[in-house]
């Protein structure tokens, strides 16, 4: 497992694909777990799964946690389940790598 | 050479780009100023970097839109504050916001050295549509543009430089 973040459009997933030729990759998990939580799912259940299921994959995901804490409670739950599954990949992942500009940094 | 920096609202990163500037030989220094100051906070914000760089020697030039008509002599270091200021003018005061990664380049071939600075906006979770979605988009590109054309690039927390290419002066 690998895990790409970033700020919007900082040009993680190009990073990724450069990086990684012919891996498995799931960009954008933080509107995974968007989607999770709109069907009702249980995030961090979801993410356990995932981890199990695709050990070798490459994830790319937005840091969604540097804003004010939204009014909305939808939008709350989502920014904090985000975090805390990004934490779970991060956990698994053999590298993290955080992009800026299109530059990675290894955080792990 | 050419320095990108980058780093949150208030980071300190203008305090540290100007720190910069004595490093680095040159013949002439220029402050090439973006923000169009159009109401009170704008204008106090102008007079607070000012100060901030007084005794540095630098002349300042104001621009919002259209750097290859800003008049830079030979040899000139150059800073350059700052992309999202330059951006606002060229996407919303009638400009050409599609030629500025163009014009960036432009500007750093005229320049002996070229510091600009940038700003990270990028990681608030906030979806957004319309026109400042396109804005946040075209900011992002023209910042990898800049961090693949500089020799240098870092990321300003708390004043402190954190390095993410190159070897700063």
């Amino acid at each position: 497992m690998k895990l790409y973040i970033g700020g919007a459009y900082q040009g993680q997933e190009e990073l990724a694909q450069q990086e990684n030729p012919g891996a498995e990759f799931f960009f954008g998990f933080h509107e995974t777990i968007r989607e999770v939580l709109a069907r009702g799912g249980d995030p961090l259940a979801y993410t356990e799964a995932f981890l199990r299921g695709h050990p070798e994959a490459v994830v790319t995901a937005n840091e969604v946690g540097c804003g004010l804490v939204p009014v909305r409670p939808e939008e709350r739950a989502w920014r904090e389940a985000a975090g805390r599954a990004l934490c779970r990949v991060a956990a698994k992942s053999g590298a993290v790598t955080r992009v800026v500009c299109g530059i990675g940094t290894r955080l792990k | 050479m050419t320095i990108l920096v980058t780093g949150g609202s208030g980071s300190g990163k203008s305090a540290f780009a100007e720190g910069l500037v004595p490093r680095l030989e040159a013949h002439g220094r220029i402050y090439l100023a973006t923000m169009e100051a159009t109401d009170g906070e704008s204008r106090r914000r102008v007079m607070r970097h000012r100060a901030q760089r007084e005794g540095l020697g630098m002349r300042t030039l104001e621009r919002a839109r259209d750097m290859d008509g800003a008049e830079i002599p030979e040899g000139s270091l150059v800073l350059l504050e700052d992309l999202p200021n330059w951006l606002a003018g060229e996407m919303f005061g009638g400009g050409n916001p599609q030629g500025m990664p163009q014009a960036l380049c432009r500007l750093a071939g005229r320049c002996r050295h070229l510091i600009v600075v940038t700003g990270d906006v990028f990681a608030d979770g906030e979806r957004y549509d319309g026109e400042t979605a396109r804005y946040l988009q075209a900011l992002a590109a023209l910042n990898r543009r800049a961090a693949a054309l500089a020799d240098a690039v870092c990321e300003v927390v708390c004043g402190i430089p954190v390095p993410l290419k190159g070897k700063l002066p």
